[in-house]
């Protein structure tokens, strides 16, 4: 067999596995393994007495890879973020966003989920980590829609869906590691994920409002606050404007001076500034200590993830997939907004299996340069490019698009980390119930891709006047 | 047929062209019966390549010593600051003799590798935001961005060395996290530091990384000699096309790159940096020895072997 | 907040090993949450000493590369215990009684053989960075202030022989719970059945929750 029909056979392998039950980062990593050792054997045309050789050679290249893939500044910033949501919980800073949301968006049709929506959006401001969102909001969120008479499914998918928002809204740890994976500005991409996060918000909050105008006992709007107790409920969540603003002054300072720091200090400050607030509304020892914990277990299931699959990528490499496949997409003779789509469309299929950062580690290095190339290089001027953008800014029109898709995969079935996270959080809902929640989201996901594919102005504005 | 697999990272570029030469010239040299399968990053992290030759898991790879100076500290030597190596053929030339010597050899012989040729760099430069450093006493207090023996040789006359991932690099200087970033030329152009800077030294050469391409000994000894003959007497024409594409692909562009964007160039004076040298270059380099010593290696013999190559 | 899956506990030697390996399995996951902390904390120092003391901390970066694999690797097995890694559980779900327990045990067999395989891997890699006769026995260093990697690369297969004691733990509670046929054995995660998800709904219809 050539290297590539293995690395298709092992693939298929891997999808037997996932379907069967098996821990997904395992199983990526059992896959890559097995197919590192089939490499290197056949290598030796099969020769019984080099497997011993091929099994050394493969167990040490994969046990390469979870220290050396895992001791990755750009990856700090995922338990970073991860910290700052469960402290911001301590802190009750997500349950003053919340209730200063109910008290102003509560009278609107579906009002406490347009609520949920527009309270992870503000929280997303001061965090970078999906999860994080999703699981913090699961535990506020999701109790105060049910008592409302919300279906806890779709209770659920609200907080599972709006948590998504976290990756796109800067900061975001996930803008960040695709700045660093295809080496560009990560100022520029934070800035221009703000636009296209309230986009997706407002999308958001029209499908929930179209949802209840249309269905009967959907959940009934939350009416009768006084304007005096809407001005009250703001002062408790202020405190989420200051540590927006000091994340901001790490980044960009507005008041013309010198930045505070890079963005990856700003996000570590961020959680400083949050455990301070956590301490000072009385956070002790053994709340802290479950803090530290619940981002012990999260981060440590997405690392596992992450270097699982990059075993998996390892062989992939080897087998030179990659390679087979970019040969493939530049050899399409069809127009490239087409490839575009279906490049997306491909995210959506691979991204219900992924997690979202495995995703773009497996796919950018090949599926990047491609993109780049349709546009005409990466020095290419708006006039004379495909999609009427500079290679920079189509740099980060496409890096906006594939986080967006991998927002989306946090919420399809059946890998999708949000809902895992929320079914967690909550014993009384199962994942199968988050997946059947969420599902209107879809629709409004891809909403949000189609504009953000048809006008990039949305994305391209802000990071074109920095 | 004989196929090997070559670890480079990143893309092709000016920095891999002498390996994708000699993939060409070892094909052609035996009618395609030898062939070098070059792999951008999918084989292996750049900073495990010396792990994967040592595993068999690939035949060819390239990294950079100063990327982990404890697995290479022989060929470190070479990234000294202010050895005074002037062009792209010295730093070959230097490069070749040293990876022949014995110490060196017997470095390297412990992942399994045997040198093969380096990919020459022109010396780091800084390039800056804010007020030109005119003079050397301008450095003191200014954050910068320099790594390893560099970041060394710049605290030594005040500068304060700022650590930082290179993709971030860009966004630093744009705000003024730091004030100056030294890279060589073709990574200011690619990580985009001159979109921002105002100034750029055109001498102040504080070094280079030095980056040499190694095959895994077994591998090169299982070869048939013919297979081997075309490998090895492919090297030199490899490494010519390699500097012809630096200096006129690269280098070529670097000039007018500046002055499009109105780059004011810092030229020092030989004093100036006559005095650098000695605050910087002098107490590097013992230190250097010091630590290789007790690490086991002829370290004065072999600065010594480096610092008179480059005098002749 | 509640596990996603349940480990039920009794008074068996199994489960008196199963918790007491939870206890070490809990003290190493709030190593690695300390270690996030400590990584907020060099954020703080290094700005910090920027900012009120131009002096930057030196080798930032390659000290938070030096943490990373103790948030990385450290809570691995705990995570495990509680079934916290993903999985898909549509058709695993849906099993019951001892095509359960043998569905379990088999992918359990097969994570256990990968990971004593990756044991090996990963203190090869740990094995080329050391040296016992280099100074600070390194032999593999880092990037801007060459600190020895060798601790660091050390945790992997540290971390992975507890996972595979826990790996080793729950194979044989699935063993156990397929040999005598039980219907909730302890020591591994459950998956929940339709019945105790309704029974924890009924719990939880106040929606009260904190
Ligand atoms: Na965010
Ligand atoms: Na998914």
């Amino acid at each position: 067999m050539e290297p590539v029909d293995i690395g298709i056979a092992v693939s298929l392998g891997l999808l037997v596995m996932v379907v069967l039950g098996m821990r997904v980062a395992f199983a990526a990593a059992l896959a890559g393994l097995i197919g590192l050792v089939w490499i290197f054997w056949s290598k030796k045309g099969y020769d019984p007495a080099d497997f011993g050789w091929a099994l050394s050679v493969a167990v040490k290249t994969a046990g390469q890879v979870p220290h050396s893939k895992v001791a990755s500044q750009a990856l700090s910033l995922i338990p970073t973020f991860i910290l700052i949501g469960y402290l911001a919980y301590y802190a009750g800073l997500t349950r003053a966003l919340f209730e200063a949301a109910k008290r102003w968006l509560g009278w609107v049709p579906g009002g406490m989920a347009v609520s949920t929506v527009f309270a992870t959006a503000g929280f997303a401001a001061v965090s970078g980590a999906s999860v994080a969102t999703a699981a913090v909001f699961a535990r506020i969120a999701i109790p105060e829609m049910l008592k409302a008479g919300y279906d806890k499914r779709f209770a659920a998918g609200v907080v599972a869906a709006g948590g998504t928002l976290a990756s796109l809204i800067p900061p975001s740890a996930i803008l960040v590691i695709y700045a660093i994976i295809v080496e560009q500005d990560v100022g520029k991409l934070l800035l221009a994920g703000f636009i296209p996060g309230v986009v997706s918000a407002l999308i958001y909050a029209a499908l929930i409002m179209g949802l209840a105008l249309t269905i009967r006992g959907f959940g009934p709007p939350v009416r009768g606050f006084t304007w005096g107790q809407r001005l009250h409920a703001l002062r408790p969540a202020l405190p989420i404007v200051f540590v927006v603003m000091t994340i901001v002054l790490f980044v960009y300072n507005p008041f013309g001076g010198d930045a505070w720091g890079t963005p990856t200090e700003g996000g570590a400050i961020g959680a400083f500034v949050v455990f301070l607030m956590a301490l000072w509304h009385g956070m002790r020892w053994n709340q802290f200590k479950d803090a530290l914990l619940e981002t012990a277990k999260l981060s440590v299931m997405i690392f596992t993830i992450i270097w699982g699959v990059l075993i998996y990528v390892r062989f992939l490499g080897f087998a030179d997939l990659p390679g087979a496949f970019s040969d493939w997409i530049t050899s399409l003779e069809q127009s490239p907004m087409l490839t575009l789509v279906m490049i997306l469309l491909a995210y959506a299929v691979l991204g219900m299996f992924m997690d979202a950062i495995g995703m773009l580690l497996l796919t950018l290095p090949v599926v990047y340069p491609a993109v780049m190339a349709l546009n005409g290089g990466e020095f290419v001027s708006a006039a004379d490019s495909t999609f009427g953008m500079s290679g920079p800014m189509c740099a980060i029109w496409f890096g906006i698009l594939v986080v967006k898709m991998a927002e989306f995969c946090l919420i399809t079935p059946p890998i999708g980390l949000n809902c895992f996270v929320v079914a967690g959080v909550r014993d009384d809902i199962s994942v199968q119930d988050v997946f059947r929640g969420v599902t209107p989201f879809f629709v409004a996901d891809a909403v949000t891709i189609a504009v953000l594919v048809a006008v990039p102005g949305i994305v391209l504005w802000l990071p074109g006047l920095a | 047929a004989e196929e090997w697999n070559v670890s480079l990272w990143g893309k092709r570029r000016a920095f891999t062209e002498h390996v994708e030469k000699l993939a060409e010239l070892v094909s052609e040299k035996t009618g395609g019966a030898f062939t070098l399968n070059i792999s951008y990053g999918g084989l292996s992290q750049n900073t495990e390549n010396l792990d994967g030759i040592s595993i068999g898991a690939f035949e060819m790879a390239q990294f950079c010593a100063g990327y982990h100076r404890d697995k290479n500290p022989s060929i470190t030597v070479l990234e000294l600051p202010f050895l005074g190596i002037s062009s792209l053929d010295q730093e070959r030339e230097i490069s070749m003799a040293l990876y022949d010597h014995p110490a060196v050899r017997n470095d390297l012989a412990r992942w399994n590798a045997t040198l093969l040729m380096p990919s020459p760099l022109p010396q780091y430069n800084f390039v800056g935001v804010g007020e030109a450093p005119r003079t050397l006493d301008d450095y003191k207090g200014m954050t910068v961005r320099a790594t390893g023996g560099i970041g060394a040789a710049m605290e030594m006359i005040g500068a304060v060395p700022t650590s930082m991932s290179a993709t971030e690099v860009r966004q630093a200087l744009d705000s003024g996290v730091v004030k100056a970033v030294s890279f060589a030329p073709h990574a200011h152009m690619s990580f985009g530091t001159i979109e921002t800077g105002a100034w750029w030294t055109t001498n102040l050469n504080p070094g280079t990384v030095n980056c040499p391409v190694v095959v895994n000994t077994d591998a090169l000894d299982a070869l048939s000699d013919e297979h081997r003959e075309a490998l090895l007497g492919s090297v030199d024409e490899a490494l010519d096309h390699y500097i012809d594409y630096y200096n006129n692909e690269t280098m070529a562009k670097w000039g007018p790159a500046l002055e499009e964007r109105a780059i004011e160039q810092i030229t020092y004076s030989a004093e100036a940096l006559a005095t650098f040298q000695q605050a910087a270059a002098g107490p590097a380099a013992t230190a250097w020895i010091g630590e290789m010593n007790d690490r086991g290696l002829p370290a004065q013999e072999l600065y010594d072997f480096v610092i008179g190559m480059i005098g002749q | 907040m509640a596990a996603l899956a349940p480990v039920l506990e009794d008074t068996s030697l199994l489960s008196r090993l199963d918790r007491s390996l939870y206890r070490l399995e809990r003290v190493l996951a709030l190593l690695s949450g300390l270690a996030v902390f400590g990584l907020m904390v060099l954020a703080v120092g290094s700005v910090g000493g920027r900012h009120l003391f131009n002096a930057p901390l030196p080798g930032y970066v390659d000290w938070i590369q030096q943490a990373m694999p103790l948030i990385a690797f450290m809570g691995i097995a705990y995570t495990q215990r509680d079934g916290g890694h993903i999985r898909m559980d549509i058709l695993i779900g849906a099993l019951r009684g001892r095509l359960l327990w043998a569905a379990e045990f088999v992918t359990t067999f097969a994570i256990l053989g990968l990971m004593v395989l990756l044991v090996w891997g990963s203190w090869a890699h740990f094995q080329r960075s050391f040296d016992f006769t280099a100074p600070m026995w390194s032999r593999d260093s880092s990037f801007d202030i060459n600190l020895p990697l060798w601790p660091a690369k050390l945790l992997a297969p540290v971390a992975f022989c507890v996972l595979c004691l826990r790996l080793a733990l729950q194979l044989w509670g699935y063993g156990r719970a397929f040999v005598l046929n039980l219907a909730e054995p302890v020591a591994v995660p459950l998956v929940r059945s339709a019945a105790e998800m309704a029974a924890a709904e009924a719990e939880h219809v106040s929606g009260a929750d904190s």
